[in-house]
């Protein structure tokens, strides 16, 4: 049956109609394709990019990383007024061996020793027979690291670090002050700058002048053998900006030994040291008696006593002197009892606020941390009188010298600083016009007229002015034998650039010693008077001698 | 049209910022030698001022004089210091005299 029906075939026809069309879809891929061409161009150019980019970023991250090295140890280097080197940081090389790392310890002994013939060897041949890293050679020279590295021997490291150098040694020791091992400021500007010297880039520039600061202290060491003092200070100062171009202050020490002082008589005497200074404070009472207007320079004392009493104590006069003198003659003379009735007519308040005004009664301001605190006194009637000839108040020798800058500049304030700025400062007036112009002609004729007290100081040519001090040290509150003589100089006085105080801590009387007289008369040996006129006088007569042509020539502007 | 302009500046501006980004990195890499150069010749400088500095101490000076002038360097008294000045053609030599205005 199926057969059958196989037989019957029927053809139809399949209608196929194909046509070809160009659809919208197919042109979609082709754009896509494109697009995905330029997509993997642009991603591999942003690659690309991003390579460059981080190429370029990647210079300022090793500078980053080496600052940070750098800023490890770092500290910014300190110099004088010339640009002179006081303090500098310098990379240095240490030399350290692993015995256990030795290959051939004879060999290699032979060869150090050949390096450094002159060393000491015995210890380190002890060392190297043991298994502890040692240090061969600190701060190693460029030549001889060369030399030993040369010899390619593994158990030699060698070891890079920073450090700090003085090259003026004791010279500025307690202006420059120590670093500990940490590269901490411990005292003077490293320490009170500290934080600045870490950060800054550029150096530190002081005032002072290096060669001036060698020739004050040449002639402290020099006369310290003289008179036999237990120390000495010296303060120079411009009067009218404050700016200290020298402080040096005996017994002094190595920088580079950074050795811990403990000694009481290593402070800084010029900033630190409270003293009692004497005479040199009756500059004061007068110009507080002038700027008072109370008194006058020819206004006369007459009848003046030879010992008053106070609080049972007496007052008199060291040298036996006219009871009749002037208020300039007082000041010349350095009369006791005439001071004493001068600070009577200034009156208490206004002496102290007069003295409160220089500065000199509370701590200062200053540029180092070593600063000494005046001795606080409760002002009454007996004090007054003291105070007025300089007994019984104290103050330090840096605070006397902005005290006689400003009562001879003219009368303007300045505060004292070791740090050089190019700023103008404004200046404000203290004291009313003509006190400096009276007083300035006063304080040259005890210098140099022969009723004065500081003839040994008139160096000719330097119009040198000033005031002599000579007190009693005071041992546990009671006064001893023991003296500090001081002398408060200023030049050129005709108008006054310079202040200068020498301060001589227990000196002795020197009987061998000959005084060259400044004028015609004929040398003097043999002193036997313990005073400032005989001692810090002299000492600054020959300071302003050494000085003076570096002073002249470098910093006073010749007309 | 827009959209392959469009990709096309992209492309360029691509291509632009790392051509230049390139040359700046030769720029960069000149400037960062040099300034090592500085760096090591100012190390080199702070060096040889340092020596300086410690042989032309005063020191060291005193210590040269007694060595080898000690009859040749002497110190000048004030008095005989002369201010050379210069007027013209006139050479002008003053005695050297510290100012002597007054202040107030």
């Amino acid at each position: 049956m199926i057969e059958k029906d196989s037989r019957n075939i029927v053809l139809e026809e399949y209608e196929n109609e194909f046509s070809y069309k160009k659809s919208q879809s197919n042109l979609n891929i082709e754009f896509n394709r494109i697009a995905f061409i330029f997509f993997i161009i642009f991603t591999i150019s942003l690659i690309y990019s991003i390579q460059l980019i981080h190429l370029g970023s990647l210079q300022s991250n090793n500078k980053t990383v080496t600052s940070s090295l750098k800023k490890k140890n770092y500290r910014a280097d300190i110099v004088d007024n010339n640009g002179n080197y006081l303090a500098k940081t310098v990379s240095s090389i240490d030399i350290g061996i692993n015995p256990v790392e030795v290959i051939d310890k004879k060999k290699l002994l032979i060869n150090l020793q050949l390096i450094f013939p002159k060393k000491n060897f015995s210890n380190i041949k002890k060392k190297l027979n043991g298994n502890k890293f040692f240090y061969f050679e600190k701060k190693i020279t460029a030549e001889n690291y060369e030399k030993i590295m040369k010899l390619g021997d593994k158990s030699i490291i060698p070891e890079a670090k920073l450090t700090r150098i003085y090259p003026q040694e004791n010279l500025f020791s307690h202006i420059i002050g120590q670093i500990d091992d940490d590269n901490n400021g411990i005292s003077g500007i490293e320490k009170s700058f500290d934080e600045k010297l870490k950060k800054m880039n550029e150096s530190l520039q002081l005032t002072v002048d290096t060669d001036i600061q060698f020739l004050i202290r040449e002639e402290l060491i020099k006369f310290q053998t003289i008179f036999q003092n237990i120390g000495s200070a010296a303060i120079l100062m411009d009067v009218n900006n404050g700016n200290i171009l020298s402080m040096v202050s005996l017994p002094d020490f190595n920088l580079n030994k950074r050795e811990s002082i403990k000694d009481v008589n290593y402070i800084n005497r010029a900033t630190k040291g409270v003293y009692e200074l004497g005479s040199v404070f009756k500059t004061f009472t007068i110009a507080a008696g002038l700027n008072e207007e109370v008194i006058k320079p020819d206004e006369e004392f007459l009848g003046l006593e030879k010992k008053i009493y106070c609080d049972g104590r007496p007052i008199g006069e060291y040298d036996e002197i006219s009871p009749d003198l002037t208020v300039e003659q007082i000041l010349i003379q350095s009369g006791n009892i005439g001071s004493v009735r001068i600070g009577q007519r200034v009156g208490k308040e206004k002496l102290k606020l007069f003295l409160n005004n220089l500065g000199i009664l509370k701590k200062i301001d200053f540029d180092i941390e070593e600063v000494g605190q005046p001795i606080p006194f409760r002002w009454g009637k007996c004090k007054l009188a003291t105070v007025s000839f300089g007994h019984g108040i104290t103050t330090t020798p840096l605070q006397l010298a902005k005290g006689y800058s400003i009562v001879t500049n003219g009368g303007y304030n300045i505060k004292p600083t070791l740090i050089k700025q190019n700023l103008e400062k404004k200046k404000k007036s203290i004291l009313k016009k003509g006190v400096s112009k009276k007083m300035n002609l006063i304080l040259r004729k005890i210098v140099s007229t022969d009723e004065g007290t500081a003839k040994f100081a008139n160096v000719s040519g330097y119009e040198v002015g000033g005031k002599t001090g000579t007190a009693q040290k005071s041992v546990k509150g009671v006064y001893s034998k023991k003296k500090v003589n001081t002398f408060a100089a200023i030049f050129p006085m005709s108008k006054p650039k310079f202040v200068l105080i020498v301060l001589l801590d227990e000196p002795k009387v020197n009987k061998e010693y000959i005084y060259y007289y400044r004028d015609d008369r004929p040398p003097y040996k043999g002193n036997w008077r313990n005073t400032a006129g005989w001692t810090s006088v002299e000492v600054a007569g020959k300071i302003i001698e050494k000085i003076g042509p570096i002073l002249a020539t470098k910093y006073i502007e010749i007309n | 049209m827009k959209k392959m302009l469009l990709i096309l500046s992209i492309f360029l501006l691509i291509v632009v910022t790392a051509l230049i980004k390139n040359s700046t990195k030769k720029i960069e890499d000149q400037i960062f030698a040099i300034n090592e150069n500085i760096r090591v010749l100012n190390a080199h400088l702070e060096d040889v001022l340092l020596e300086y500095n410690y042989l032309s101490s005063p020191k060291k000076l005193l210590q040269y004089q007694s060595q080898y002038f000690e009859n040749d360097l002497i110190q000048m008294n004030i008095v005989n210091f002369k201010v050379i000045s210069e007027k013209g053609n006139q050479v002008i030599i003053k005695n050297f005299t510290l100012n002597s205005e007054n202040n107030d």
